[in-house]
C-alpha cells in the first residue's frame, strides 16, 4: 500500500504519517531521511524528528539525492520524509538531477514501491500563498507540484493534514 | 457556470478537461483561466463576477494562504482575488476544489 501525506508547516503531517506507518504492519520499518544537516536549525529539526520516532522501531536511512539508490530492507514499511526536501536537493545540490528532478524522484519512489511492503510518503502544501516569488522559487514550486500530482495519481491513499487531522482525498480513509 | 479552484499548479485545468471530456481547444474556448488576476484593480467585483458567471467554466487559483504581502498593491490584489472567488462560488452551479490533481465537489455536481 502506498499513501501520500501532505500538509503545511507544522500541520502534524509527520506524526500522522508515522502513526499510519506503524499501524500498517508489525514488520521491519525504515525511515528515509532527506534533510541535509546544513546548520544548527536543520540539526535541531532532525533531532526533534528522531525523538518523535524513538521507540517506534524505525531504522533510519539517509538519502539526499538519487532516491533509487536507497535500499530499505525487503518487505519493510518505509516512511519517506519528505518530498519537498528531495525536490530542493535534486534541483540545487551539486550531485542532484537538475532538470531531471521530477523523473528522479518519481522513479525513485517507484523503485521503493517495488521493494517495500508499504510506503508512506510525506510532502508539503506550499501552493496557496500566491505566485509572486523572487528568483527560482516558482520553478521549484512547479517541480514539487508536478511530483505531488504524479505521486497522488499512483498512490492508493492521499491525505491532506489540517491541524493534525486527516482529510482523505483518495482511498479508504482513516478516522482522526 | 462551473467554478474550479485550488492551489497553484494543483491540476485544475487537467481536472476540468477530464471531468468535462474537453480537449485543450475546448478548454481554451470555454474556460476563463487565472480569474484571480482579473480581480486586481477591478472597480466593481460584483459586475465582474456577474460577467464571469455567464461563462461555462471559470478557473481561479487560491492565493490567500500565505503571509499578508508587504506591498500594498499585492495586498489589495490578493484581497480582491479572494472576494471575487466567493462571489463566483455564490453564482456557480458547481464548485470544485482540486488538491494534488484530485477533485472535491464543494457545491452542486457534474453529470457523468
Amino acid at each position: 500500500m502506498t499513501a501520500l501525506v501532505i500538509g503545511g508547516a507544522a500541520s502534524g503531517k509527520s506524526a500522522f504519517a508515522e502513526q499510519l506507518a506503524v499501524s500498517l504492519s508489525d514488520g521491519p520499518r525504515c525511515y528515509i531521511a532527506t534533510m541535509q544537516p546544513f546548520d544548527g536549525e536543520c540539526r535541531a529539526r532532525i533531532q526533534r524528528h528522531r525523538e518523535q520516532r524513538a521507540g517506534k522501531g524505525f531504522a533510519t536511512l539517509e538519502c539526499f539525492t538519487g532516491l533509487h539508490r536507497a535500499v530499505p530492507p525487503e518487505k519493510s514499511t518505509v516512511l519517506l520524509e519528505c518530498v519537498s526536501n528531495l525536490a530542493a536537493n535534486e534541483l540545487y545540490s551539486p550531485d542532484g538531477a537538475g532538470d531531471g528532478a521530477v523523473e528522479a524522484i518519481v522513479e525513485g519512489v517507484r523503485s521503493l514501491r517495488r521493494r517495500c511492503e508499504h510506503l508512506v510518503i510525506v510532502s508539503n502544501e506550499v501552493f496557496s500563498g500566491g505566485s509572486s516569488y523572487a528568483g527560482d522559487t516558482l520553478h521549484y514550486l512547479r517541480v514539487l507540484a508536478q511530483v505531488n500530482r504524479l505521486l497522488a495519481q499512483e498512490a492508493d491513499e492521499v491525505y491532506e493534514i489540517v491541524c493534525g487531522l486527516p482529510i482523505c482525498h483518495k482511498g479508504k480513509g482513516v478516522g482522526a | 457556470m462551473i467554478l474550479i479552484t485550488g492551489p497553484l499548479f494543483s491540476g485544475k485545468r487537467s481536472t476540468a478537461k477530464a471531468l468535462l471530456h474537453w480537449t485543450d481547444e475546448e478548454l481554451a474556448q470555454n474556460a476563463v483561466r487565472d480569474a484571480q488576476e482579473l480581480a486586481a484593480g477591478c472597480a466593481d467585483l460584483d459586475a465582474l463576477a456577474q460577467e464571469l458567471a455567464q461563462k461555462p467554466v471559470v478557473i481561479v487559483t487560491e492565493v490567500g494562504g500565505g503571509v499578508v504581502p508587504a506591498d500594498p498593491d499585492e495586498r489589495a490584489a490578493r484581497e480582491a482575488a479572494g472576494r471575487l472567488s466567493c462571489l463566483l462560488a455564490e453564482r456557480a452551479e458547481t464548485v470544485i476544489r482540486v488538491f494534488c490533481g484530485i477533485p472535491t465537489i464543494l457545491k452542486g455536481g457534474i453529470a457523468p
